[in-house]
Parts: C-alpha cells; sequence; structure tokens
C-alpha cells in the first residue's frame, strides 16, 4: 500500500515476517509498516479461525496481535520497529493465510454454542475437551524470562489529567494560566489525540492553541494508566511508561483528577465487520497522519457525524478514493461529498480481505461497490473505566446509544476527587471537548483554592 | 461464513447476544459471562457499545437497566514483571475497593414481577450451595422452592472463584464430598445439559517449610487410606510434571493426579434452568430485609420485593450469611475475608496441574481457554465485606508467581478481582439447624472451598430435609451449636 511522503526524513531498516523481509522506517509500527509491505491478514480469530487484521490502531482491540521477537500477544499497533525484529502470526494452521481451522467457520454457520454443544454425549464430549482445550489460547509462552525492570516511581500532584486529547490539554492550559500544578499522561508518543491523529475539521481548534504548557505542568507521553486504585496513602493512578531503558510503573497521587481519556472505537455489527481491510475510523486517520501510510486505494465509508465526512475528505486529500459514504443514522448533510446516502444492511465483501462492500439505500435496492477497504465512523464509546473505578456513575446515552460518565456542567462526578471532561462525557467536536476541559480545569482550581495548598 | 461480530476478541456475533436474551440473561454481567464477550484482550473496551446497543434495540431492558459491567483494572495488559516492581509493605493491611461493584443489586435490574406469597422453602443465596440445593430437592419431588439472590447469577463467591476441584483435604468428611462432588462433575453434562469442562489435570501442592511438609505427609496417609492416590514427591519430583517450575526453597510436594479444576459458571446456568424448568422460582437482585419470627419459627422471610411465607428457610448466603442471620437475631462466626485473584493473557496449554505454595497461599493454574488464573491469600486482610482489587495484590502475587514460574515475566495480566471467602473459625462448614430457630437451616462457611463441595453437600442436606428417618452425621458433626460447646472440627488445608 502506498507510502506518503513521511514528515521527517527517517532511516530505512527492516523487519522480518516469518522469514520474509519486510522494509520499513524507523518510527514505523510494526502494524503500519506490514500493511505498507501489503501484507493484511495478521493473525487468525480464537474461535472460528476468522482472518484478522489492524482495526482500531490504539491497543483496543484485539484484531493486530502477533508474536514479536518471542512475546504472544504483542499489539503491533503499538509497537515500534526495531532492526531485525522477528515477527510471527498466532493461532493458524498452516499458515494465516491458508488457516485449514478456518472450517470451523464454515461448519459453524450459526455459531458454535460452547455451553450446550455435545453436553453429555459419551465419547464426544471427553473428545470435545480435549479438542477445545489445545485450540483454545492465543500464543504460545514467551521465549525468554523477563529482564530485570526499573523501579516504580512514586510521583504526587495536585492535579492528574489522563489523556492529552482537546479536552486534556484544554484543561492543562487552563490550570497553568492559573498557576495549579499538575501533569498530564499521555499513552502516544505526541500530545493531541484526535487533533493531531485524527480527521479534523474545519471547525475544529488547531493543535497549535495547545502548544504551551507552562512551567506548571509536566507531560508524560508513552505513559497507558492501567488503573484508578487507592491505598493506605490516597487515590492513585496507576500507569507503565514506556521508557529507552524499557517499562517503567509509575505511581500518581494527587488531591484531584480530570480523566479525559476520549472514546473507544465502536464495534458496529454488520457482516464481515471484523475481516482484514475493515478499520475503524481513527485507524484510517492515525495510519495516514502517524504512520505515513494510505491503507488501501479505494475505501467506502460507514457511519455517521461529521468526522465522517471529514475523514472522507482527508483520504480523497491524500490521493485514494472514496467509492460511497452510508449514513447509518441520518441523511448526508447537504454540503456532504458525492456518493453520500442514507443506508442500511451493510456487508464487507472478501475471504481474506475486504474486496467490496455492500448496502441498502433508504427505499432502494441492493447495491455492491468494489473497494479494497471499510472505514467505520460512529459515535465512539467513552472510556468511562478510569472514572468508574474511581466512582463515577455511568449511564446510557440513548442518543448514542454507548455508556457515558454522568456529571455537572462543571465536570464533577459522584467519584470522591474525579472530575471528567470531553468524550468521556458523550461524543462531542474537539472544540466542545477543549471548552469541557478548560471548565473542569477552572472548577478544579477553584476545589483546590478553597481547601488550600495547591499551588 | 457471514457473521457480524460484537466481540471480536473472542467471536461472540449478534446471534450469540441474542441467544443469551433468550435464555434471559438481559443484564450486561450476565451476558459477559454467558456470551464470554468482553473477557478477551480488549476487555469490552471496543464491544461494550455495541452490546449496549443490542439491549437496547431489542428492549430487553429499560435504559435505566442498561448498565455496563464492571471495568477492572489493569485497564491495559500489564506484563507479570512489570507488576511485581510496585511497593507494598507487608507489615499493613491492604486497603482498597477499585474497582467499585456498583450494580451487584441495582434496583434498575429488579424484576416487576410479584414474588409468590409463599413457598414451602425459601432458600437465601442463589449460588452454587442454594442453586444445587434446589436442584437436588427437585430430585426428591419437592419443587415449591423461591431461591433468593442479591445481584446476578455469579455475583458471589461462586463465580469469583479459580475453578479448582480437589480429593486432598485433612479430614475423611471433606474427603468424601469432594470425592462424591468430582464424580457427580463427570456427569454434569449428561445430567444437565450444559458443559462445565471438568479437566483432571491434578494439584501439586509445594510445601517450603518443615512444618508444611509435615502436614501433607500426614494428610497423604490418610488421603490413601480413602482411596484417594496421593504421592509424595521431591522437589525433582514435581519438576517432572511441571518442567518450567523452579522449585525454591520447595522441601517437599504433594500429588493427586485426579483433582482438576472446571469452568465454575455453567454449574449455577445448569443447576437454576433445570429446577426453573421444574417450577423452581430463582429470583435475581432481590435482597433479604428481614424475618417474621413467631412462636422460635421463622414465618416469613422479607424482601424488596415482598414478603414470602415459608416452612423452611435455608441460608446459603456464603460470605454475606452472618450479615443476613443477624437480621434473623442470630449471630454466626463466620467471617467474610477478601481474596484476589486475576487471569492473564490466553496461551496455548502448557500447565497441567493446579499448582499452590500451601505455605504463602499462592495457586495457579491454566484454564479451558489458556489463562494462567490464580491467587494468593493477604495474611494482613482484614475482615469484612470488600470486592475491590489492589494493586499490591498485584505485586505479591507476580512476585511470588515469578518466583516459581519465572518464564511468566513477561506474560500479562488482563483483569483482576476479587471474591470473599467465608471464614469459620476452625475452617470447617456450617450446617444444620439453628439453636432456638429450627427452621433455619445453615449451609455456609466453606471457606473457599464451597465451590468443588456444593454438588454432594447439596445432595446429602436435600435427602437430610426430605427424609424424616434420615440422621446424616454432617448435619450434626458440623452445626453451629458446635462452637457453643468448643466441639471444633479443625481443617488445615485450606489454601490462603
Amino acid at each position: 500500500m502506498p507510502r506518503l511522503p513521511h514528515p521527517a526524513p527517517s532511516r530505512e531498516i527492516a523487519i522480518e515476517l516469518e522469514g520474509q523481509t519486510i522494509p520499513c522506517r524507523e518510527g514505523d509500527s510494526v502494524a503500519s509498516a506490514l500493511i505498507a509491505a501489503g501484507e493484511h491478514v495478521f493473525a487468525r480469530s480464537v474461535k472460528y479461525h476468522r482472518p484478522r487484521g489492524p482495526w482500531c490502531m490504539t491497543g483496543e482491540c484485539s484484531h493486530c496481535l502477533m508474536r514479536v521477537d518471542g512475546l504472544p500477544n504483542v499489539f503491533t499497533c503499538r509497537t515500534r520497529v526495531r532492526p531485525g525484529m522477528r515477527i510471527e502470526r498466532q493461532n493458524a494452521f498452516p499458515s494465516a493465510e491458508h488457516d485449514v481451522f478456518r472450517a470451523i467457520d464454515f461448519l459453524f454457520p450459526k455459531g458454535l454454542d460452547h455451553h450446550e454443544m455435545f453436553a453429555g454425549v459419551p465419547v464426544a464430549e471427553q473428545v470435545m475437551a480435549k479438542v477445545a482445550r489445545h485450540l483454545a489460547g492465543l500464543g504460545l509462552l514467551p521465549e525468554k524470562e523477563a529482564p530485570p525492570r526499573l523501579p516504580h516511581e512514586t510521583l504526587e500532584v495536585p492535579v492528574a489529567i489522563a489523556g492529552a486529547g482537546p479536552a486534556g490539554l484544554a484543561a492543562a492550559r487552563e490550570l497553568s494560566n492559573l498557576g495549579v500544578r499538575f501533569l498530564v499522561l499521555e499513552r502516544e508518543t505526541e500530545p493531541g489525540g484526535r487533533l493531531r491523529y485524527g480527521a479534523v475539521g474545519p471547525k475544529d481548534p488547531p493543535l497549535s492553541a495547545f502548544a504551551q504548557v507552562s512551567s506548571f505542568g509536566a507531560l508524560r507521553l508513552c505513559t497507558t494508566i492501567i488503573g484508578l486504585y487507592d491505598d493506605e496513602r490516597g487515590r492513585y493512578l496507576a500507569a507503565v511508561e514506556e521508557t529507552a531503558d524499557g517499562p517503567r510503573l509509575l505511581k500518581v497521587y494527587a488531591q484531584r483528577f480530570l480523566i479525559a481519556t476520549g472514546g473507544h472505537p465502536t464495534m458496529w455489527p454488520f457482516v464481515n465487520n471484523d475481516i482484514p481491510g475493515v478499520y475503524s475510523a481513527r485507524a484510517i486517520a492515525t495510519l495516514i497522519r502517524r504512520d505515513g501510510v494510505l491503507p488501501a486505494r479505494s475505501f467506502a465509508l460507514v457511519g455517521t457525524g461529521p468526522e465522517l465526512y471529514d475523514l472522507s475528505r482527508l483520504i480523497v486529500a491524500h490521493g485514494a478514493a472514496v467509492e460511497v459514504i452510508v449514513d447509518v443514522a441520518a441523511d448526508p448533510p447537504e454540503d456532504a461529498p458525492h456518493r453520500s446516502l442514507r443506508g442500511e444492511a451493510l456487508k464487507a465483501h472478501g475471504r481474506t480481505g475486504v474486496r467490496g462492500f455492500s448496502f441498502r439505500p433508504l427505499n432502494g435496492r441492493n447495491e455492491r461497490v468494489d473497494c479494497d477497504a471499510v472505514g467505520v465512523c460512529v459515535p465512539a464509546s467513552p472510556a468511562f473505566e478510569l472514572a468508574s473505578q474511581g466512582g463515577a456513575e455511568v449511564e446510557l446515552s440513548e442518543a448514542h446509544q454507548t455508556f457515558r460518565v454522568r456529571a455537572d456542567e462543571d465536570g464533577f462526578t459522584a467519584g470522591p476527587g474525579i472530575s471528567v471532561a470531553g468524550d468521556v462525557l458523550g461524543q462531542m467536536t474537539a472544540a466542545q471537548a477543549a471548552d469541557s476541559g478548560a471548565r473542569a480545569a477552572r472548577a478544579i482550581a477553584r476545589v483546590l483554592g478553597a481547601v488550600g495548598g495547591a499551588r | 461464513m457471514s457473521k457480524a461480530l460484537v466481540c471480536p476478541c473472542e467471536d461472540v456475533t449478534v446471534e450469540d447476544v441474542e441467544h443469551a436474551f433468550a435464555r434471559g440473561f438481559t443484564d450486561m454481567e450476565s451476558i459477559k459471562r454467558y456470551t464470554g464477550f468482553g473477557t478477551g484482550i480488549c476487555q469490552g473496551k471496543s464491544c461494550m457499545g455495541a452490546v449496549a446497543r443490542l439491549i437496547h434495540q431489542s428492549k430487553a431492558r429499560p435504559p435505566a437497566g442498561i448498565a455496563p459491567f464492571t471495568p477492572r483494572t489493569p485497564l491495559f495488559p500489564t506484563e507479570l514483571s512489570v507488576l511485581a516492581t510496585a511497593p507494598f509493605d507487608v507489615q499493613k493491611a491492604p486497603v482498597g475497593s477499585t474497582p467499585r461493584e456498583v450494580h451487584l443489586g441495582a434496583l434498575a435490574l429488579r424484576s416487576e414481577l410479584p414474588l409468590p406469597a409463599r413457598a414451602k422453602v425459601v432458600i437465601i443465596g442463589g449460588g452454587i450451595m442454594g442453586l444445587a440445593l434446589a436442584w437436588n430437592l427437585v430430585l426428591r419431588g419437592e419443587t415449591d422452592v423461591v431461591v433468593l439472590e442479591k445481584g446476578y447469577l455469579l455475583a458471589g463467591a461462586s463465580g469469583r472463584n479459580g475453578g479448582g476441584v480437589r480429593m486432598q483435604w485433612g479430614t475423611p468428611s471433606m474427603i468424601a464430598l469432594a470425592k462424591r462432588s468430582i464424580e457427580l462433575m463427570k456427569s454434569f453434562a449428561r445430567d444437565m445439559g450444559i458443559n462445565i469442562w471438568l479437566r483432571q489435570g491434578g494439584y501439586l501442592f509445594l510445601a517450603t517449610s518443615k512444618e508444611v511438609a509435615h502436614r501433607l505427609e500426614a494428610n497423604q496417609k490418610l488421603h490413601n487410606a480413602h482411596g484417594v492416590p496421593t504421592e509424595i514427591l521431591t522437589a525433582d519430583g514435581a519438576r517432572e510434571i511441571v518442567p518450567e517450575l523452579t522449585c525454591k526453597n520447595v522441601v517437599a510436594a504433594a500429588w493427586n493426579p485426579e483433582d482438576g479444576v472446571i469452568f465454575p459458571w455453567p454449574f449455577l446456568w445448569g443447576y437454576a434452568q433445570a429446577a426453573t424448568r421444574r417450577g423452581v422460582r430463582v429470583e435475581t437482585f432481590t435482597d433479604v430485609t428481614g424475618f417474621e419470627i413467631s412462636g422460635g419459627q421463622i414465618r416469613k422471610v422479607k424482601t424488596d420485593r415482598g414478603d414470602i411465607a415459608c416452612e423452611t428457610v435455608v441460608l446459603a448466603a456464603g460470605a454475606w450469611s452472618p450479615e443476613v442471620a443477624a437480621k434473623a437475631g442470630i449471630r454466626l462466626p463466620n467471617e467474610p475475608h477478601r481474596h484476589e485473584i486475576c487471569s492473564t493473557e490466553p496461551l496455548k496449554p502448557f500447565l497441567g496441574p493446579l499448582v499452590s505454595v500451601l505455605d504463602s497461599g499462592l495457586y495457579f493454574s491454566q484454564s479451558m481457554r489458556g489463562e494462567i488464573v490464580g491467587g494468593m491469600g493477604d495474611p494482613k486482610e482484614p475482615a469484612g465485606l470488600n470486592l475491590g482489587s489492589t494493586l499490591r495484590f498485584l505485586s505479591r502475587y507476580a512476585r511470588a508467581l515469578t518466583e516459581q514460574l519465572p518464564i511468566l515475566g513477561r506474560v500479562k495480566v488482563l483483569r483482576q478481582w476479587a471474591g470473599c471467602y467465608d471464614v469459620t473459625p476452625d475452617n470447617s462448614p456450617i450446617l444444620g439447624r439453628t439453636p432456638g430457630l429450627p427452621n433455619l437451616l445453615q449451609m455456609s462457611g466453606f471457606v473457599g472451598h464451597g465451590f468443588m463441595m456444593a454438588p454432594a453437600v447439596a445432595e446429602r442436606m436435600a435427602a437430610w430435609m426430605t427424609e424424616a428417618d434420615n440422621t446424616d452425621e454432617l448435619f450434626t458433626r458440623f452445626n453451629l451449636q458446635r462452637f457453643a460447646e468448643g466441639r471444633l472440627e479443625r481443617e488445615n488445608m485450606i489454601i490462603g
């Protein structure tokens, strides 16, 4: 697949996929390097051995897991290439391209009920148990024991911000202006979230608006939060920071936590929604903007909301074709690109990768377009987990049919010390997310001012 | 083939979720457990929204009744070797209540249907004990039974244990119960129409002190006398069974190849579905609020959905039993103790037995799905109902586990949770009549091993309840009276 001109020149290196040399650029993710090399089948799924390729590019699904340098189940979307890296596909025999166990998928078109299948049938039951044990599991044991790990690090700040997307960055800017000390934790290598890696719209604020993080604050990149815990000293975020010397565990105690973790790409059920070439919208944008790889030459896009049409513009601007945009919830806006329509009965076609996409326009007949990727752009599922662990309430948003955190106008939740901002409250535009982050930050500063000692 | 996936990590389709609805599972925790969605690498990040939409669109529940399942830590798969670097103070008691278990008895999940006004038997607690008893009563012709469960099925310890089943116990009574249970488990799928995936990979107990080694040796003789083929092994002998083990500091091991692991959840579904088909009412999300007592008998069980008049009440609420008994003015000596547990990424099978270091309370096994499931007791854990998770546990467990199995250092933990042991002063259960309140029957106090005992205990309890001349010694030996009489029945093979 086409490489896009890279913003910064980088060194050419090579990795090895099951004995085959894959050329790549330093800084590539393993997943993007494989896609650029035309490899789309990364693995076979756990039960039906369906082919899988990257879907979210953010470590929030399991599609891109591979064995990397003798380690099982590595997120290739979040792992940078290193010269000589060894990549292997998992859960396939004899190969991921031609996996005999795919027969399970065809033999059980209605699915396989592991609770009741062969239950109580003599012999069959025992055979099934043995077979199931050997088919189960994903990946083999690691080749080696772990090297010595870096010691943990404990930090204490008045305000800990989870996420450096528009909401988190706007909050950081506000706290800087108010002179409140803070720490932002961000899993990516650069701050900005969707403003940096997403399909940006004309109304989105520029990333440069947030560039100033004053001496009051600090930003920890490559840091993935793994939970909000309490211990005898108080509340803290546990996180793992990827450093040049390996991972380091962080404990971040704070008086207030601002959870601005955005949303996860939502699975949208349609036939073959899991085959290689079906991507979440933000995965496509991330591949283009972060990794400099166009994952296909022709796309069908499906979903709803302004980001769907922004994504179409981003794809076209980078030289690929968008064959059709199917809006599943609303009529396309007036300024939508041509071939935008409202439709349903979605289906991706292709054996080991997308070859076409079919749909039925409202009041129309089934149609099929040829394409080699499908982009899914539906409202993200708010990443409520951290806030919920802190005691915030979560409710179903009937408008988006996803869960969201319940909070007041200032972002305060039922969880002690827990505020939220941005998409955690239900998907919003980047500008709205930034506003909610700034407002939550002002409210936090007020509270800390009232209790004193925060500045 | 043409499948529409909801959870690609575990290959769960739209049809699978609709099948769960048809089986009566419409709350997120139950759908998760029945279909397996959200239990894979992503832990529900990409799929829970899709399931919420399906519940909403099918109108299986009103919007207020659609709640997410509890999001577990770690939120991203994290290597054991990294978790092991978290500091902890062994001198201090663990605290921690993350994640909160907010939906255990959520109001919005409660049924609108009325409860029956009367029933012959009311069983409090819809865990394995209560449900197995309900089914065994049905087998004896008694179908006028109501089971009351505070949360969803599997909300308590029955849904939170590691699935170990073993015959290696310290008293003849427990050995006999365990042997019978394993027999019943072997025919469970045939009897109940649901797979429980019993795998007899053995239990390998390791002793790192002479004192524990002596205990294993003494118990071996008892086991052999009761037909359990336990062997005592050296550290090298243990490594022949699990070559990856270091057996650091191990002085002896005990091995019974007939012990094993099962998948706990289908037991509850199997018992509940079979009993329900024969007329038993299993009422989830229903909380017992009190009792109406007169003339030395319980007359009614009061709940937040109305009262049920009854002849007999069985208290099978596990760690919640003391709390419920107190509502009838009965003080039980049981205390709940949190026990934490975690599960890793699934790996191809390599570990046959369940391994336990009896000295430290570490235990681990490989589930049918390939995950390493294990836990470790904390000697500083205070008494109290607490289902929270701690980083301290992950760190202690990771250190202890990788000390014995260092190849797991780079294996990633997917989720952690906790359950409560129901601990009695002598580590033996409480079974039988309640002094002063004879129609309240006790069926609790199993100290973390009730799951593997339940099929056999329930069988004997149902016989004892329905046969006029039944004088099964189990219900006198282990009755509540024994504590007042100082007649303790000490069990010395408790893990953790």
